[in-house]
């Protein structure tokens, strides 16, 4: 960790400043894009709502998960899979093409880290009114539980909701990476989104070993269930402890990855 | 007659070319279809999860674990997706090369949706069968052939169905430029009122008589009733009655907007 190390973290997030005005600018001048992502993100909202309404039209309490707790957790979900979705999976879903039109070869004889490069070059901004969404859900759901969470509560919800951004997206690139030995990866993509699902709803809906599954190997549940348990007033700082280490344990095997699949790298264009 | 005939025959070469093209990404289905059950399984965990915690549900947990099963099998053999390709071969003006042609551009789509089902089949009825196994204590299985004669019949009327309505919508690009919206507003309100994402047996009582007879129904859900629920012998007659009847006044009504906008064509370029 010396001088020069910090320096390039610096330019790093420079880059990625422009890389965001750039997507600001884009966005602009294609209003009708923001306008239908922001309907079709109300409008998929309010379907992905619609199990939970049913299903507590039959019950007031699940494992005590009540409506009010599964509409904050959902308010979370979909802050954080609308941060994944407007920074990271623009990216990700180009990883095919990056590694099989030699477009990659670009990138690396550029003077940036070519992973920080092809993990937050693009951005979608227009994903970022589902993030709008779902802070106002979270309110709505907050309001609708009568909780008041203290400022220890607000911080440990961020750094857990934090955690499962890095974690997923770790999870998501490590996926992507087996496109150096597999080539196409595109349906990689399609499951990861699939499997996202999951954190609409609690952890404790699933059984103990799926619970496990996704806490540790597709840890959705600190997208969702975690922060909403913090929030709630639930949880301790133990679990934010263990968030934090496993999220550095997972950047770093996926820096190791992305090593591992350049070292395997044969170049698509030479 | 003999135009029948000489289609059936194009069909059956253009399919089998189709074949041996897409045998080339075998590894691409397997993935694509692990997608496909996931949603399936992360429902038929939550309910089952709902039901055995004691909430009051019209239907019980058989009918419930023989649905989620069954529904991405169905919902794979009854799909379709020419819609956006449709609209693209009538607005980029490919769709001339095919007037030309001996074989009419939607018997192209016929081939390619056929070709990609015989795929999925191959790679996802093992993944059902796992599934099945694991929960053979608690699934519906039909005495007699006759549930499942029907059960196949209603799949393939409910195939047409679904390939019909893509028709519709892909067609209305010989008057329109962009229907993807159109496309998008029809998709997501497929995946309710089909029973995609919750059995239509859970809907609401105030939207009974709606929910039984909309299209959707048919393409998706009906089928699935046919084994997972027990519908009376009057109930399939009817359903079977009304789901041959959508077939055929969606079909006349797609070949009507089909010919129409065949006259009205005048090429990109031509």
């Amino acid at each position: 960790m010396d001088r020069n190390w910090l320096a390039k973290q610096w330019r790093h997030l420079k880059l990625w400043r422009r890389f965001f005005a750039q997507a600001v600018v884009r966005e602009t001048q294609f209003r009708a894009h923001f306008v239908s992502t922001l309907v079709v993100s109300i409008v998929q909202l309010g379907l992905g709502i619609v199990p939970i309404l049913l299903l507590f039209g039959f019950t007031s309490d699940v494992r005590g998960w009540s409506q009010a707790n599964v509409i904050v957790l959902v308010g979370i979900f979909q802050i954080v899979t609308g941060l994944i979705a407007a920074f990271v999976a623009p990216n990700l879903h180009r990883m095919t093409t990056y590694l099989t039109q030699g477009e990659l070869d670009i990138v690396l004889v550029r003077p940036v880290s070519s992973q920080f490069y092809l993990t937050l070059r693009w951005i979608n901004v227009a994903e970022l009114g589902d993030v709008v969404l779902g802070l106002a859900v979270l309110v709505f759901g907050l309001v609708y539980s009568g909780a008041s969470p203290n400022a220890g509560e607000i911080l440990q919800t961020v750094v857990l909701a934090g955690c499962g951004l890095v974690l997923l997206s770790c999870v998501w690139s490590a996926m992507s990476y087996l496109a150096f030995w597999l080539q196409s990866v595109n349906p990689i993509g399609n499951i990861f989104i699939e499997l996202l699902e999951s954190g609409r709803y609690p952890l404790a809906f699933f059984p103990a070993g799926v619970r496990a599954f996704f806490t540790f190997a597709f840890p959705v549940g600190f997208a969702s269930t975690f922060p909403a348990q913090a929030i709630l007033g639930e949880l301790g700082w133990l679990p934010v402890a263990g968030g934090v280490a496993l999220s550095v344990v997972a950047v770093l095997l996926v820096r190791a990855l992305w090593r591992l699949g350049l070292r395997n790298y044969a170049s698509a264009s030479s | 007659m003999n135009t029948l005939m000489r289609n059936v025959r194009v069909l059956k070469r253009m399919t089998s070319a189709d074949l041996s093209q897409a045998m080339v990404y075998r590894g691409a289905w397997l993935l694509f279809m692990a997608a496909n059950i996931t949603v399936p399984i992360i429902s038929l965990l939550i309910w089952r999860t709902v039901i055995a915690n004691g909430a009051k549900l019209p239907i019980d947990e058989r009918y419930i674990t023989t649905y989620f099963v069954l529904l991405s099998f169905v919902t794979m053999a009854t799909s379709s997706w020419l819609t956006g390709f449709l609209a693209n071969d009538i607005r980029l003006g490919k769709l001339s090369s095919w007037m030309v042609r001996p074989a009419s551009l939607l018997v192209g789509f016929v081939a390619n949706n056929v070709t990609e089902k015989i795929l999925k089949t191959v790679a996802l009825v093992p993944m059902i069968g796992v599934l099945w196994w694991i929960f053979r204590d608690s699934m519906n299985i039909p005495a007699g052939v006759g549930r499942w004669l029907l059960f196949a019949v209603s799949v393939a009327l409910g195939a047409m169905l679904v390939f019909t309505i893509d028709i519709l919508i892909g067609s209305l690009a010989f008057w329109m430029d962009d229907v993807t919206a159109l496309a998008q507003a029809r998709t997501t309100i497929a995946n309710v009122l089909s029973g995609a994402v919750v059995p239509l047996a859970l809907m609401p009582d105030w939207s009974r008589g709606f929910v039984d007879f909309q299209p959707f129904r048919f393409t998706v859900s009906f089928p699935v009733e046919i084994v997972a629920g027990n519908l009376s012998s009057s109930d399939l007659l009817v359903g079977l009655a009304v789901q041959l009847g959508y077939v055929v006044v969606l079909g006349l009504f797609a070949r009507l907007v089909w010919t129409s906008g065949l006259k009205s064509y005048s090429a990109v370029g031509a």
